[in-house]
Protein backbone atom coordinates (compact mmCIF):
# COMPACT_ATOMS: atom_id res chain seq x y z
CA UNK A 1 0.00 0.00 0.00
CA UNK A 2 2.76 2.19 0.99
CA UNK A 3 4.61 1.83 -2.38
CA UNK A 4 1.48 2.76 -4.35
CA UNK A 5 1.31 5.52 -2.51
CA UNK A 6 4.59 6.70 -3.16
CA UNK A 7 4.19 5.75 -7.22
CA UNK A 8 1.07 7.47 -7.04
CA UNK A 9 2.91 10.66 -5.19
CA UNK A 10 5.68 10.83 -7.29
CA UNK A 11 3.10 10.64 -10.50
CA UNK A 12 0.83 13.42 -9.15
CA UNK A 13 3.97 15.57 -8.39
CA UNK A 14 5.08 15.61 -12.08
CA UNK A 15 2.04 16.05 -12.94
CA UNK A 16 1.46 18.69 -10.09
CA UNK A 17 5.00 20.35 -11.23
CA UNK A 18 4.27 20.70 -14.95
CA UNK A 19 0.59 22.05 -14.13
CA UNK A 20 2.30 24.75 -12.47
CA UNK A 21 5.03 25.39 -14.46
CA UNK A 22 2.74 25.47 -17.92
CA UNK A 23 0.53 28.00 -15.59
CA UNK A 24 3.49 30.32 -15.27
CA UNK A 25 4.08 30.46 -18.44
CA UNK A 26 1.34 31.74 -19.47
CA UNK A 27 1.28 34.50 -17.58
CA UNK A 28 4.60 35.35 -18.57
CA UNK A 29 3.68 34.71 -22.27
CA UNK A 30 0.52 37.06 -21.74
CA UNK A 31 3.27 39.93 -19.83
CA UNK A 32 5.64 39.30 -22.95
CA UNK A 33 2.54 40.13 -25.65
CA UNK A 34 3.24 37.69 -27.99
CA UNK A 35 1.79 34.15 -28.62
CA UNK A 36 3.74 31.23 -27.84
CA UNK A 37 3.60 27.89 -29.88
CA UNK A 38 5.59 25.24 -29.46
CA UNK A 39 4.75 21.83 -31.25
CA UNK A 40 1.52 20.62 -30.86
CA UNK A 41 1.26 23.43 -27.49
CA UNK A 42 -0.17 27.17 -27.99
CA UNK A 43 0.13 29.68 -25.27
CA UNK A 44 -2.52 32.41 -25.37
CA UNK A 45 -1.04 36.08 -25.11
CA UNK A 46 -4.47 37.72 -24.14
CA UNK A 47 -5.79 38.88 -20.51
CA UNK A 48 -8.45 36.36 -20.56
CA UNK A 49 -7.33 32.89 -21.55
CA UNK A 50 -3.39 34.17 -21.01
CA UNK A 51 -3.23 35.50 -17.90
CA UNK A 52 -6.69 34.72 -16.05
CA UNK A 53 -6.31 31.19 -17.41
CA UNK A 54 -2.51 30.66 -16.72
CA UNK A 55 -3.35 31.85 -13.39
CA UNK A 56 -5.90 29.57 -12.30
CA UNK A 57 -3.55 26.66 -14.38
CA UNK A 58 -0.88 28.20 -11.75
CA UNK A 59 -3.39 27.49 -8.97
CA UNK A 60 -4.06 24.07 -9.55
CA UNK A 61 -0.48 23.06 -10.22
CA UNK A 62 0.27 24.14 -6.38
CA UNK A 63 -2.79 22.44 -5.62
CA UNK A 64 -1.44 19.37 -6.28
CA UNK A 65 2.00 19.66 -5.29
CA UNK A 66 0.83 20.77 -1.92
CA UNK A 67 -1.16 17.03 -1.68
CA UNK A 68 1.59 15.44 -2.34
CA UNK A 69 3.15 14.37 0.73
CA UNK A 70 1.16 11.83 2.31
CA UNK A 71 -1.50 11.46 -0.43
CA UNK A 72 -3.18 8.51 1.60
CA UNK A 73 -4.33 10.90 4.05
CA UNK A 74 -8.02 12.43 2.47
CA UNK A 75 -7.38 15.78 3.31
CA UNK A 76 -4.11 15.64 1.20
CA UNK A 77 -5.66 13.65 -1.64
CA UNK A 78 -8.34 16.64 -1.44
CA UNK A 79 -6.01 18.79 -2.16
CA UNK A 80 -5.03 16.61 -5.55
CA UNK A 81 -8.42 16.59 -6.16
CA UNK A 82 -9.16 20.30 -6.21
CA UNK A 83 -6.37 20.62 -8.23
CA UNK A 84 -6.77 18.56 -10.97
CA UNK A 85 -10.81 19.83 -10.88
CA UNK A 86 -9.25 23.21 -11.95
CA UNK A 87 -8.09 21.71 -14.52
CA UNK A 88 -10.76 20.21 -16.26
CA UNK A 89 -12.45 23.07 -15.79
CA UNK A 90 -9.78 25.19 -17.55
CA UNK A 91 -9.86 22.38 -20.31
CA UNK A 92 -13.27 21.43 -20.09
CA UNK A 93 -13.71 25.44 -21.46
CA UNK A 94 -11.08 25.40 -23.74
CA UNK A 95 -12.69 22.65 -25.71
CA UNK A 96 -16.09 23.97 -25.63
CA UNK A 97 -14.65 27.14 -26.81
CA UNK A 98 -12.77 24.82 -30.00
CA UNK A 99 -16.72 23.38 -30.20
CA UNK A 100 -18.55 26.53 -30.59
CA UNK A 101 -16.48 27.85 -32.77
CA UNK A 102 -16.70 25.10 -35.24
CA UNK A 103 -20.19 24.73 -35.46
CA UNK A 104 -20.88 27.74 -37.10
CA UNK A 105 -19.97 28.32 -41.05
CA UNK A 106 -17.15 31.31 -41.67
CA UNK A 107 -18.41 34.75 -41.79
CA UNK A 108 -18.00 34.70 -45.67
CA UNK A 109 -19.62 31.26 -46.33
CA UNK A 110 -23.23 31.20 -47.58
CA UNK A 111 -24.10 28.32 -45.24
CA UNK A 112 -24.93 28.51 -41.22
CA UNK A 113 -23.54 25.37 -40.45
CA UNK A 114 -20.24 23.95 -40.99
CA UNK A 115 -19.09 20.78 -42.86
CA UNK A 116 -18.33 18.16 -40.77
CA UNK A 117 -14.75 17.90 -42.46
CA UNK A 118 -14.88 21.64 -41.57
CA UNK A 119 -16.15 21.17 -37.84
CA UNK A 120 -13.36 18.13 -37.22
CA UNK A 121 -10.55 20.32 -38.36
CA UNK A 122 -11.30 23.09 -35.56
CA UNK A 123 -10.25 20.63 -33.61
CA UNK A 124 -7.12 20.30 -34.94
CA UNK A 125 -3.84 21.28 -33.19
CA UNK A 126 -1.81 23.69 -31.45
CA UNK A 127 -3.94 23.18 -28.16
CA UNK A 128 -3.56 25.22 -25.00
CA UNK A 129 -1.33 23.96 -21.84
CA UNK A 130 -4.75 22.79 -20.21
CA UNK A 131 -5.81 20.65 -22.88
CA UNK A 132 -2.15 18.82 -22.91
CA UNK A 133 -2.66 18.15 -19.36
CA UNK A 134 -6.33 16.95 -19.81
CA UNK A 135 -5.12 13.12 -20.36
CA UNK A 136 -2.28 12.89 -17.47
CA UNK A 137 -4.79 14.78 -14.84
CA UNK A 138 -7.88 12.14 -15.60
CA UNK A 139 -5.23 9.43 -13.99
CA UNK A 140 -6.98 11.37 -10.75
CA UNK A 141 -10.59 10.76 -11.82
CA UNK A 142 -9.45 6.97 -11.62
CA UNK A 143 -8.22 7.80 -7.99
CA UNK A 144 -10.62 8.92 -6.98
CA UNK A 145 -13.13 6.39 -8.02
CA UNK A 146 -10.53 3.77 -6.22
CA UNK A 147 -10.74 6.33 -3.32
CA UNK A 148 -14.93 5.88 -3.70
CA UNK A 149 -14.53 1.70 -3.76
CA UNK A 150 -12.48 1.61 -0.91
CA UNK A 151 -14.41 3.75 1.50
CA UNK A 152 -17.35 1.75 0.98
CA UNK B 1 -57.33 9.85 29.23
CA UNK B 2 -53.71 10.95 28.82
CA UNK B 3 -50.29 9.26 29.43
CA UNK B 4 -48.24 9.76 32.65
CA UNK B 5 -45.03 10.73 32.74
CA UNK B 6 -43.01 7.14 32.41
CA UNK B 7 -45.76 6.06 29.64
CA UNK B 8 -44.48 9.57 27.78
CA UNK B 9 -40.72 8.72 28.50
CA UNK B 10 -41.62 4.97 27.15
CA UNK B 11 -42.91 6.14 24.02
CA UNK B 12 -40.49 8.61 23.47
CA UNK B 13 -37.95 5.54 23.81
CA UNK B 14 -39.63 3.31 21.57
CA UNK B 15 -40.60 6.25 18.83
CA UNK B 16 -36.26 6.93 19.03
CA UNK B 17 -35.83 3.30 18.97
CA UNK B 18 -37.54 2.88 15.75
CA UNK B 19 -36.40 6.15 13.99
CA UNK B 20 -33.20 7.06 15.03
CA UNK B 21 -29.76 5.20 13.93
CA UNK B 22 -26.19 6.00 15.43
CA UNK B 23 -23.30 5.36 13.83
CA UNK B 24 -19.60 6.76 13.44
CA UNK B 25 -18.92 9.79 11.09
CA UNK B 26 -16.38 9.09 8.41
CA UNK B 27 -15.75 12.16 6.82
CA UNK B 28 -16.22 11.62 2.90
CA UNK B 29 -14.25 12.93 -0.15
CA UNK B 30 -16.99 15.40 -1.20
CA UNK B 31 -17.21 16.85 2.49
CA UNK B 32 -13.26 17.22 2.23
CA UNK B 33 -14.36 19.30 -0.90
CA UNK B 34 -16.55 21.04 0.45
CA UNK B 35 -14.20 22.32 3.44
CA UNK B 36 -11.28 23.22 0.85
CA UNK B 37 -13.82 25.16 -1.08
CA UNK B 38 -14.71 27.76 1.91
CA UNK B 39 -11.46 27.94 3.44
CA UNK B 40 -9.67 31.42 1.75
CA UNK B 41 -6.03 29.85 1.05
CA UNK B 42 -7.94 26.95 -1.23
CA UNK B 43 -10.99 28.36 -1.76
CA UNK B 44 -10.27 31.56 -3.67
CA UNK B 45 -8.14 29.61 -6.02
CA UNK B 46 -11.33 27.71 -6.93
CA UNK B 47 -13.34 30.51 -7.02
CA UNK B 48 -11.32 32.36 -9.23
CA UNK B 49 -11.52 29.27 -11.29
CA UNK B 50 -15.64 29.24 -11.49
CA UNK B 51 -15.14 32.81 -12.26
CA UNK B 52 -13.22 31.56 -15.58
CA UNK B 53 -15.26 29.15 -16.52
CA UNK B 54 -18.43 31.18 -16.06
CA UNK B 55 -17.19 33.98 -18.11
CA UNK B 56 -15.41 31.71 -20.62
CA UNK B 57 -18.75 29.54 -21.19
CA UNK B 58 -20.78 32.71 -21.43
CA UNK B 59 -18.47 34.11 -24.27
CA UNK B 60 -18.30 30.80 -26.51
CA UNK B 61 -21.90 30.37 -25.95
CA UNK B 62 -23.09 33.46 -26.62
CA UNK B 63 -20.53 35.56 -28.32
CA UNK B 64 -18.62 32.67 -30.50
CA UNK B 65 -21.80 30.47 -31.38
CA UNK B 66 -24.88 32.31 -31.24
CA UNK B 67 -24.26 35.98 -31.96
CA UNK B 68 -21.09 36.12 -34.46
CA UNK B 69 -22.22 32.33 -35.30
CA UNK B 70 -25.09 32.47 -36.27
CA UNK B 71 -27.27 35.69 -35.73
CA UNK B 72 -25.10 38.06 -37.27
CA UNK B 73 -24.77 36.15 -40.47
CA UNK B 74 -28.76 35.94 -40.40
CA UNK B 75 -29.63 39.67 -39.80
CA UNK B 76 -27.04 41.40 -41.29
CA UNK B 77 -27.78 38.63 -44.74
CA UNK B 78 -30.74 38.15 -44.44
CA UNK B 79 -33.18 40.12 -42.42
CA UNK B 80 -31.67 43.90 -43.24
CA UNK B 81 -31.65 43.37 -47.02
CA UNK B 82 -34.93 42.13 -46.84
CA UNK B 83 -36.56 45.07 -44.87
CA UNK B 84 -34.26 47.80 -46.82
CA UNK B 85 -35.77 46.19 -49.72
CA UNK B 86 -39.49 46.10 -48.82
CA UNK B 87 -39.80 49.33 -47.22
CA UNK B 88 -40.89 52.13 -49.61
CA UNK B 89 -38.83 55.83 -49.73
CA UNK B 90 -35.80 55.49 -48.07
CA UNK B 91 -35.82 59.54 -47.45
CA UNK B 92 -39.00 59.50 -45.14
CA UNK B 93 -39.08 60.01 -41.54
CA UNK B 94 -40.51 56.46 -40.94
CA UNK B 95 -37.88 54.77 -42.86
CA UNK B 96 -35.02 56.58 -40.58
CA UNK B 97 -37.02 54.85 -37.21
CA UNK B 98 -37.79 51.92 -38.04
CA UNK B 99 -35.16 50.80 -40.54
CA UNK B 100 -32.23 53.36 -39.98
CA UNK B 101 -29.17 54.54 -42.07
CA UNK B 102 -30.32 53.24 -45.66
CA UNK B 103 -26.67 52.98 -46.68
CA UNK B 104 -25.62 50.49 -43.46
CA UNK B 105 -24.64 47.30 -44.35
CA UNK B 106 -24.96 45.46 -40.77
CA UNK B 107 -27.46 45.68 -38.25
CA UNK B 108 -25.55 47.31 -35.48
CA UNK B 109 -25.04 50.26 -37.77
CA UNK B 110 -28.26 50.76 -38.98
CA UNK B 111 -29.87 51.69 -35.95
CA UNK B 112 -34.27 51.08 -36.55
CA UNK B 113 -36.28 49.72 -34.54
CA UNK B 114 -36.71 46.48 -36.52
CA UNK B 115 -32.89 46.33 -37.23
CA UNK B 116 -30.93 47.18 -34.43
CA UNK B 117 -33.88 46.85 -31.88
CA UNK B 118 -34.23 43.18 -32.94
CA UNK B 119 -31.00 42.50 -33.43
CA UNK B 120 -29.97 43.99 -29.94
CA UNK B 121 -33.12 42.06 -28.07
CA UNK B 122 -32.98 39.00 -30.03
CA UNK B 123 -29.78 38.52 -31.60
CA UNK B 124 -27.43 39.58 -28.59
CA UNK B 125 -29.15 39.33 -25.43
CA UNK B 126 -31.07 36.42 -25.92
CA UNK B 127 -27.88 34.24 -25.84
CA UNK B 128 -26.54 36.18 -23.17
CA UNK B 129 -29.37 36.01 -21.01
CA UNK B 130 -29.77 31.79 -21.70
CA UNK B 131 -26.59 30.80 -20.88
CA UNK B 132 -26.46 33.36 -18.18
CA UNK B 133 -29.46 32.21 -16.06
CA UNK B 134 -28.25 28.23 -16.86
CA UNK B 135 -24.82 28.73 -15.54
CA UNK B 136 -26.16 30.81 -12.29
CA UNK B 137 -29.14 28.09 -11.62
CA UNK B 138 -25.91 25.04 -11.89
CA UNK B 139 -23.81 27.21 -9.38
CA UNK B 140 -27.05 27.98 -7.11
CA UNK B 141 -28.53 24.29 -7.20
CA UNK B 142 -25.08 22.47 -7.11
CA UNK B 143 -23.77 23.80 -3.66
CA UNK B 144 -21.05 26.19 -4.80
CA UNK B 145 -23.04 29.92 -3.78
CA UNK B 146 -23.32 29.44 -0.67
CA UNK B 147 -19.53 28.73 -0.26
CA UNK B 148 -18.97 31.73 -2.72
CA UNK B 149 -21.25 33.81 0.19
CA UNK B 150 -19.01 32.00 2.53
CA UNK B 151 -15.86 33.01 1.10
CA UNK B 152 -16.88 37.18 0.32
CA UNK B 153 -18.36 37.13 3.98
CA UNK B 154 -14.52 38.95 5.29
CA UNK B 155 -14.59 41.15 1.98
CA UNK B 156 -18.22 42.10 1.92
CA UNK B 157 -18.18 43.25 5.46
CA UNK B 158 -15.70 45.89 4.57
CA UNK B 159 -18.31 47.55 2.37
CA UNK B 160 -21.42 47.20 4.71
CA UNK B 161 -22.35 43.85 3.72
CA UNK B 162 -22.19 40.19 4.13
CA UNK B 163 -21.89 37.33 2.24
CA UNK B 164 -24.78 36.88 0.86
CA UNK B 165 -25.08 40.05 -1.14
CA UNK B 166 -23.01 37.96 -3.52
CA UNK B 167 -26.07 36.55 -4.78
CA UNK B 168 -27.76 40.22 -5.98
CA UNK B 169 -24.77 40.93 -7.06
CA UNK B 170 -24.25 37.85 -9.49
CA UNK B 171 -28.19 37.97 -10.73
CA UNK B 172 -27.81 41.66 -11.07
CA UNK B 173 -24.64 40.70 -13.43
CA UNK B 174 -27.82 38.72 -15.26
CA UNK B 175 -30.66 40.94 -14.92
CA UNK B 176 -30.40 44.33 -12.27
CA UNK B 177 -34.17 44.11 -12.00
CA UNK B 178 -34.59 40.58 -9.99
CA UNK B 179 -31.39 41.30 -8.23
CA UNK B 180 -32.98 44.79 -6.87
CA UNK B 181 -35.67 42.42 -5.61
CA UNK B 182 -32.99 39.60 -4.05
CA UNK B 183 -31.95 42.33 -2.03
CA UNK B 184 -34.37 42.00 0.72
CA UNK B 185 -32.28 38.62 1.69
CA UNK B 186 -30.01 41.16 3.68
CA UNK B 187 -30.92 42.29 7.25
CA UNK B 188 -30.65 45.79 8.00
CA UNK B 189 -32.20 49.22 5.41
CA UNK B 190 -28.31 50.34 5.71
CA UNK B 191 -27.84 47.19 4.16
CA UNK B 192 -30.71 46.62 1.44
CA UNK B 193 -29.75 50.73 0.54
CA UNK B 194 -25.62 49.89 0.07
CA UNK B 195 -26.80 46.61 -2.06
CA UNK B 196 -29.28 48.48 -4.33
CA UNK B 197 -26.67 51.54 -5.07
CA UNK B 198 -24.30 49.46 -6.21
CA UNK B 199 -26.29 47.38 -8.24
CA UNK B 200 -27.73 50.76 -10.22
CA UNK B 201 -24.07 51.85 -10.37
CA UNK B 202 -21.46 49.10 -10.82
CA UNK B 203 -23.27 46.44 -11.76
CA UNK B 204 -23.68 45.76 -15.64
CA UNK B 205 -26.56 43.24 -16.60
CA UNK B 206 -25.96 41.18 -18.88
CA UNK B 207 -27.24 42.59 -21.90
CA UNK B 208 -25.23 44.87 -21.69
CA UNK B 209 -22.21 42.60 -21.21
CA UNK B 210 -23.35 40.63 -24.02
CA UNK B 211 -23.21 43.69 -26.09
CA UNK B 212 -19.64 44.93 -24.28
CA UNK B 213 -17.96 41.61 -25.60
CA UNK B 214 -19.61 42.13 -28.98
CA UNK B 215 -18.66 45.56 -29.43
CA UNK B 216 -15.28 46.21 -27.59
CA UNK B 217 -13.48 43.03 -26.90
CA UNK B 218 -10.53 43.81 -26.91
CA UNK B 219 -11.12 46.54 -23.61
CA UNK B 220 -13.78 45.00 -21.65
CA UNK B 221 -11.45 43.83 -19.10
CA UNK B 222 -11.10 47.70 -18.06
CA UNK B 223 -13.93 48.05 -18.45
CA UNK B 224 -14.53 45.52 -15.48
CA UNK B 225 -11.41 46.42 -13.22
CA UNK B 226 -13.24 50.39 -13.23
CA UNK B 227 -16.36 48.32 -12.10
CA UNK B 228 -14.97 46.55 -10.06
CA UNK B 229 -12.19 49.28 -8.05
CA UNK B 230 -15.49 51.21 -8.19
CA UNK B 231 -17.90 49.02 -6.29
CA UNK B 232 -15.29 48.50 -3.60
CA UNK B 233 -13.89 52.40 -3.18
CA UNK B 234 -17.75 53.94 -2.78
CA UNK B 235 -18.91 50.24 -1.26
CA UNK B 236 -16.42 51.61 1.25
CA UNK B 237 -17.97 55.35 1.32
CA UNK B 238 -20.89 54.43 1.91
CA UNK B 239 -20.66 51.91 4.44
CA UNK B 240 -18.80 54.65 6.96
CA UNK B 241 -21.50 57.64 5.79
CA UNK B 242 -24.47 55.51 6.32
CA UNK B 243 -25.91 54.86 9.70
CA UNK B 244 -27.24 51.62 10.32
CA UNK B 245 -25.70 48.30 11.58
CA UNK B 246 -24.03 45.22 9.56
CA UNK B 247 -24.69 42.05 11.69
CA UNK B 248 -22.89 39.13 11.17
CA UNK B 249 -24.98 35.97 9.71
CA UNK B 250 -24.95 32.13 9.93
CA UNK B 251 -25.40 30.23 6.27
CA UNK B 252 -26.37 26.77 5.99
CA UNK B 253 -24.07 25.51 3.19
CA UNK B 254 -25.24 22.43 1.99
CA UNK B 255 -23.49 19.24 0.47
CA UNK B 256 -22.31 19.43 -3.38
CA UNK B 257 -24.71 17.62 -5.61
CA UNK B 258 -25.45 17.31 -8.96
CA UNK B 259 -28.41 19.95 -9.60
CA UNK B 260 -32.11 18.37 -10.24
CA UNK B 261 -32.80 19.28 -14.49
CA UNK B 262 -36.18 19.67 -14.17
CA UNK B 263 -35.28 22.24 -11.01
CA UNK B 264 -32.88 24.52 -13.54
CA UNK B 265 -34.95 24.39 -16.41
CA UNK B 266 -38.11 25.66 -14.29
CA UNK B 267 -35.88 28.12 -12.99
CA UNK B 268 -33.85 28.97 -16.11
CA UNK B 269 -37.65 29.42 -17.73
CA UNK B 270 -38.97 32.02 -15.03
CA UNK B 271 -36.21 33.92 -15.21
CA UNK B 272 -35.35 34.16 -18.92
CA UNK B 273 -39.37 34.31 -19.73
CA UNK B 274 -39.26 37.57 -17.41
CA UNK B 275 -36.61 39.03 -18.69
CA UNK B 276 -37.73 39.01 -21.99
CA UNK B 277 -41.41 40.23 -21.16
CA UNK B 278 -39.37 43.14 -19.87
CA UNK B 279 -36.30 43.17 -22.40
CA UNK B 280 -37.52 43.10 -26.03
CA UNK B 281 -40.26 46.17 -25.52
CA UNK B 282 -37.79 48.15 -24.10
CA UNK B 283 -35.22 47.69 -26.60
CA UNK B 284 -37.75 48.36 -29.49
CA UNK B 285 -39.03 51.19 -27.24
CA UNK B 286 -35.83 52.74 -26.88
CA UNK B 287 -34.61 52.50 -29.87
CA UNK B 288 -38.06 54.38 -31.54
CA UNK B 289 -37.51 57.35 -28.21
CA UNK B 290 -33.99 57.88 -29.44
CA UNK B 291 -34.79 58.20 -32.79
CA UNK B 292 -37.39 60.45 -32.56
CA UNK B 293 -35.17 62.85 -30.49
CA UNK B 294 -32.69 62.75 -33.05
CA UNK B 295 -35.29 63.47 -35.27
CA UNK B 296 -36.44 66.55 -32.86
CA UNK B 297 -33.03 67.97 -33.01
CA UNK B 298 -33.38 67.17 -29.72
CA UNK B 299 -30.34 64.92 -29.43
CA UNK B 300 -28.15 67.61 -31.14
CA UNK B 301 -29.52 70.22 -28.98
CA UNK B 302 -28.44 68.38 -25.40
CA UNK B 303 -24.89 67.41 -26.87
CA UNK B 304 -23.62 70.98 -28.11
CA UNK B 305 -25.78 72.17 -24.50
CA UNK B 306 -23.25 69.60 -22.44
CA UNK B 307 -20.27 69.43 -24.85
CA UNK B 308 -18.33 71.45 -21.99
CA UNK B 309 -18.95 68.76 -19.38
CA UNK B 310 -18.36 65.73 -21.54
CA UNK B 311 -15.41 66.94 -23.08
CA UNK B 312 -13.30 68.75 -20.30
CA UNK B 313 -14.54 66.99 -17.24
CA UNK B 314 -15.49 63.11 -18.36
CA UNK B 315 -12.79 63.25 -21.66
CA UNK B 316 -15.04 61.90 -23.96
CA UNK B 317 -16.85 63.22 -27.30
CA UNK B 318 -20.00 65.10 -27.46
CA UNK B 319 -21.31 63.14 -29.41
CA UNK B 320 -22.05 60.39 -26.25
CA UNK B 321 -25.26 62.57 -24.96
CA UNK B 322 -27.46 60.46 -27.38
CA UNK B 323 -25.78 56.75 -26.08
CA UNK B 324 -26.36 58.18 -22.69
CA UNK B 325 -30.20 59.32 -23.00
CA UNK B 326 -30.47 55.78 -24.43
CA UNK B 327 -28.86 54.20 -21.52
CA UNK B 328 -32.03 55.69 -19.55
CA UNK B 329 -33.95 53.06 -21.54
CA UNK B 330 -31.63 50.34 -22.37
CA UNK B 331 -27.90 50.04 -21.28
CA UNK B 332 -27.16 47.47 -24.03
CA UNK B 333 -28.85 50.12 -26.41
CA UNK B 334 -26.54 52.70 -25.40
CA UNK B 335 -23.05 50.60 -25.96
CA UNK B 336 -24.14 49.55 -29.23
CA UNK B 337 -24.75 53.13 -29.81
CA UNK B 338 -20.91 54.18 -28.81
CA UNK B 339 -19.51 51.11 -30.74
CA UNK B 340 -20.18 53.51 -33.96
CA UNK B 341 -19.02 56.79 -32.26
CA UNK B 342 -15.18 57.76 -33.49
CA UNK B 343 -13.32 57.22 -30.48
CA UNK B 344 -9.62 56.44 -28.57
CA UNK B 345 -9.62 52.99 -27.02
CA UNK B 346 -9.25 55.50 -23.80
CA UNK B 347 -12.37 57.39 -24.23
CA UNK B 348 -14.41 54.26 -25.22
CA UNK B 349 -13.81 52.60 -22.00
CA UNK B 350 -14.20 55.72 -20.01
CA UNK B 351 -18.37 56.25 -22.30
CA UNK B 352 -18.89 52.26 -21.50
CA UNK B 353 -18.17 53.04 -17.65
CA UNK B 354 -20.10 56.13 -17.73
CA UNK B 355 -22.92 54.43 -19.57
CA UNK B 356 -22.54 51.60 -16.66
CA UNK B 357 -22.08 53.85 -13.81
CA UNK B 358 -24.64 56.94 -15.21
CA UNK B 359 -28.40 56.09 -14.13
CA UNK B 360 -30.09 52.16 -14.06
CA UNK B 361 -32.21 51.74 -16.54
CA UNK B 362 -35.76 52.08 -16.38
CA UNK B 363 -36.71 48.92 -15.28
CA UNK B 364 -34.74 48.98 -12.36
CA UNK B 365 -35.74 52.15 -11.54
CA UNK B 366 -39.40 51.24 -10.81
CA UNK B 367 -38.31 48.34 -9.18
CA UNK B 368 -36.12 50.53 -6.95
CA UNK B 369 -39.22 52.61 -6.53
CA UNK B 370 -41.41 49.64 -5.15
CA UNK B 371 -38.92 48.83 -2.60
CA UNK B 372 -39.02 52.70 -1.57
CA UNK B 373 -39.12 56.37 -2.54
CA UNK B 374 -36.95 57.80 -0.21
CA UNK B 375 -34.16 55.22 -0.86
CA UNK B 376 -34.36 55.98 -4.28
CA UNK B 377 -34.05 59.39 -4.40
CA UNK B 378 -31.36 58.72 -1.96
CA UNK B 379 -29.78 56.57 -4.75
CA UNK B 380 -29.90 58.78 -7.33
CA UNK B 381 -28.53 61.13 -5.20
CA UNK B 382 -25.38 59.11 -4.70
CA UNK B 383 -25.55 58.58 -8.30
CA UNK B 384 -25.03 62.07 -9.23
CA UNK B 385 -22.60 62.35 -7.06
CA UNK B 386 -20.56 58.98 -8.26
CA UNK B 387 -21.13 59.99 -12.00
CA UNK B 388 -19.35 63.14 -11.23
CA UNK B 389 -16.31 61.92 -9.07
CA UNK B 390 -15.58 58.63 -10.88
CA UNK B 391 -16.29 59.78 -14.08
CA UNK B 392 -13.93 62.80 -13.58
CA UNK B 393 -11.68 60.08 -12.08
CA UNK B 394 -11.48 58.10 -15.07
CA UNK B 395 -10.64 61.27 -17.29
CA UNK B 396 -7.51 62.05 -14.88
CA UNK B 397 -6.49 58.67 -14.42
CA UNK B 398 -6.23 58.69 -18.14
CA UNK B 399 -4.43 62.06 -18.53
CA UNK B 400 -1.76 61.11 -15.98
CA UNK B 401 -1.22 57.65 -18.17
CA UNK B 402 -1.32 59.72 -21.21
CA UNK B 403 -3.91 57.88 -22.93
CA UNK B 404 -6.72 60.57 -22.46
Amino acid sequence: MKTEHTAVSIYVGIIGMATLLLGLAQILVFAGGTELTVGIMTVPNDFFRGAWGGLVVAFAGALMLSGVREIGDIQQFSKVVLGAILVWIIAGCDIFAMICESIPAGEEAPAFFNSLPGFISGFAPPYAPAVLLLPFSLVIACLIRRWGSSDT
Amino acid sequence: MGLSEDERWALIDEISRQTVKSGGYKQTLGDVLGELTVKPLTGIPVAIGVLYAFWSIFGSFAGALMTDGFMVKFFDRYLLPWIQGMWPDPGTWLYFIFVGDPVADNCFEAFGVLTSGLFVAIGVVLPAVLIFYLMMTVLEDSGYLPRLAVLMDTFLHKIGLHGYAIVPTILGLGCNVPAVTATRILETRKQRFIMMTLLAIFVPCGAQIGIMLKAIPDTIGWVFLYLLIGYGIFGFVLNKVIPGSNPEILIDVPPYHLPAWENVAKKMWNRTKGFLKEAVPFVLFGVLIVNLLYLGGVIQWLSDALAPLFVYWFGVPKETTGPLIAAFLRKDLAVAQLAVIPMTAYQMISSVVLVSIYFPCVATFVVMLKEGWKELVAAVGVLICVVFLYGGLIHLIGILLGVA
